[in-house]
């Protein structure tokens, strides 16, 4: 044990170097910086914004709209130019994000049941979500001026009849069925709710094998281009020790990586998506519905994470061994990454369970896959669904390491190359 | 004399090329034994094959009585290897790495000390052991090697052109560094390419060629049946 634990603590001490810890500091701060910019130009957007107004009309009803664009927090700067060209020049040349230009006639129009148009500008000074937003909000005051007009209207010509009855005389009432729970609720807001809490755990899984692979790989090439495995491989040390240092390392490595990364990945979410949270009552319905994870769900989503980084592991041990240096290391990390991509992308666009047959296989028989689809299945009570993905990642990582272990354990370590150019593995 | 290693009828192929056609030496205790011979003629093959490293094709290699193929863990407690283009771990200081590799064959915290102490002697790099590896010369990483090689008095130092890249002042330290410590019991088996090195260290010498042994005895045997006046002119000779 103390043999290995020497051999442990050298391959953290080589894995966790200056590099490491620059890159994962950068990348905190990076993304808390852009996270924290993104939310100051969100609070920019929904604080008090300036708004260009040309009200040729003068009406009750154009008094009326420039209201209700005061009540959704526009600041209105009135303009007083003649002609509505010249209107825009102004706006232009000024920090006015909106124009509106209300024509004259227009409460004329509307009480005589004419449509009018009404002109907005939106000058495009930068493409970022706070600019977005606030055309979004001034597009929402006119839809709220429109519904208050034909409201108004409707109200006066059928008064005994509500007007959004007359609107839209059907009205549905949504239920969601999951297994033998019903609540009511839409379906499309409780499935956003349940994806932006799980939106994070792809990302984790994608990050932690590609990084615990790629250093296991590292590791296992650098050996071999610095020529320290040939007397590594002469100590006095199990070689299954050797395997089992190098990945255990790598496993401490990558999750603690992967925990830095998500610090900033928050940070960065939490700017990005600001203070947008789903209503109590969709939360009430996921609940209901029993959408959440328990501890019986956490405990089988943990060890169907943990296989599947052993997986990657044992894989990235065996990928590492036919890497002649560090450059061809970076190649032979293709398989895994496609290997976790593949899962990861279906994971947000298509339902496994939908696919044809031979595509279900192929899926399913990706190790990366299991842990993917193993939240979504916790949560609909798939229990076995997920005891198999977790039983066939024990196998795969079995015969892994079995693979693993026998070629450290014969000459191959040192002899096994694969030549990209003569596209032929050397034994 | 006890018989430390013994090698019977090796071979070794790597696919439809054999590297060895059957090789047979022995070395006995405190001995320097070397194999001299030109590129591809199978000395390092030779050397990995007992360091534990490659697997054997057929033959018997036996170290104090343990079979090489069988009982590798055993014979890896007692043996060093310095392979020729060996480096060291190039994060790690030079004390560092030397403390590291101790720690495997070491039972105590004070018998680590003793062996780093004692590479720290062979290496002689001064205040530069507190340096990391990246850092060093070729010739300051080769010292380092060597005392990590010989650090723990192994029954049997094998070294594979163990002043491979060194300048002439330390390839002489090297070679006195390697003298004294066989005659502390240390048996050798080095090779290499330099036959003025083999003729000052080695007790007996093997020539070998395309796999196999042409011939072996000390120096001055070889010398003496070849008519020669040094190694290079007997290795020519027995190659004919």
């Amino acid at each position: 044990m103390k043999r290995f634990t020497n051999l442990l603590v050298k391959e953290i001490r080589e894995l966790i170097n200056k590099q490491l810890i620059i890159s994962l500091v950068m990348l905190v701060v990076i993304f808390s910086f852009i996270g924290q910019t993104a939310k100051t130009e969100m609070k920019k957007a929904a604080a008090t914004q300036k708004i260009s107004v040309m009200d040729q009309d003068g009406s009750e009803l154009s008094k009326g709209l420039a209201a209700g664009l005061k009540s959704a927090n526009f600041s209105i700067e009135w303009s007083g130019e003649k002609d509505p060209e010249a209107a825009v020049r102004a706006a232009k040349k000024g920090d006015t994000y909106l124009l509106l230009i209300i024509p004259p006639g227009f409460g004329d129009a509307v009480a005589r049941f004419e449509r009018k148009e009404i002109t907005t500008y939106t000058f495009l000074r930068s493409f970022s979500l706070g600019g977005i937003r606030k055309s979004e909000v001034l597009k929402a005051v006119i839809a709220a001026t429109n519904n208050y007009l034909s409201n108004n209207v409707l109200k006066s010509k059928v008064p005994d009849v509500p007007a959004d009855i007359l609107k839209s005389p059907i009205k549905t009432k949504d239920y969601v069925i999951v297994k033998d729970r019903m609540a009511e609720g839409s379906a499309s807001a409780i499935s956003g709710m349940v994806y932006s809490q799980s939106v994070f755990l792809p990302i984790i899984l994608m990050m932690i094998i590609m990084y615990s692979s790629q250093m296991v790989i590292s590791a296992i090439a650098l050996e071999k281009q610095n020529k320290t495995l040939e007397t590594l491989l002469t100590v006095p040390i199990p070689r299954t020790s050797i395997v089992t240092a190098k990945m255990a390392a790598a496993a401490l490595v990558g999750l603690l990586s992967a925990a830095i990364y998500m610090i900033g990945m928050r940070s960065f979410m939490g700017g990005m998506m600001g203070d947008l949270k789903a209503g109590a009552g969709v939360d009430a319905v996921v609940k209901q519905l029993g959408l959440t994870l328990t501890t019986r769900g956490y405990l089988l989503l943990g060890l169907s994470l943990f296989l599947a980084l052993l997986c990657g592991l044992a894989m990235a041990t065996i990928l590492g061994v036919l890497a002649e240096d560090f450059r061809s290391a970076q190649s032979l990390m293709l398989p895994i990454m496609l290997m976790v991509l593949v899962p990861y992308m279906l994971s947000f666009f298509a339902d496994v369970n939908n696919l044809p047959p031979a595509a279900k296989l192929l899926i399913l028989a990706i190790p990366f896959s299991h842990p993917f689809l193993a939240s979504q299945n916790i949560m609909l009570e798939n229990y076995s669904a997920v005891m198999y993905g977790i039983l066939y990642m024990a196998v795969f990582f079995g015969i892994m390491v079995f693979m693993a272990a026998r070629i450290f354990s014969t000459d191959r370590v040192l002899t096994m190359k694969l030549r990209w150019g003569k596209k032929k593995v050397v034994l | 004399m006890t018989t430390v290693l013994k090698v019977e009828g090796l071979k070794k192929s790597y696919g439809s090329k054999e590297a060895l056609k059957g090789v047979d030496f022995e070395v006995q205790e405190g001995e320097i034994f070397a194999l001299i011979g030109p590129n591809g003629a199978g000395k390092t093959t030779t050397l990995r094959i007992v360091s534990t490293l490659l697997s054997i094709s057929a033959g018997k290699v036996t170290f104090l009585g343990h079979d090489v193929k069988k009982e590798p863990d055993k014979v890896r407690e007692k043996i060093s290897y310095l392979p020729e283009e060996a480096g060291a771990y190039r994060n790690l200081k030079g004390i560092d790495y030397l403390r590291f590799m101790a720690n495997f064959y070491s039972e105590t915290s004070g018998q680590a000390d003793d062996f780093v102490k004692r590479a720290s002697r062979i290496a002689d790099l001064g205040l530069a052991l507190n340096d990391k590896v990246g850092t060093y010369s070729k010739g300051m990483t080769r010292k380092l090697l060597l005392g990590r090689a010989l650090m723990t008095r192994p029954t049997l130092a094998i070294l594979d052109e163990p002043t491979s890249g060194l300048d002439v002042i330390n390839s002489l330290e090297v070679r006195e560094i390697i003298k004294t410590y066989a005659k502390e019991g240390i048996s050798v088996l080095l090779s290499s390419h330099n036959m003025l090195e083999i003729e000052f260290l080695s007790d007996r010498v093997a020539l070998i060629d395309k796999g196999k042994i042409l011939d072996s005895g000390t120096s001055q045997e070889l010398k003496d049946k070849y008519q020669a006046a040094n190694l290079e002119v007997v290795f020519r000779s027995a190659l004919r």
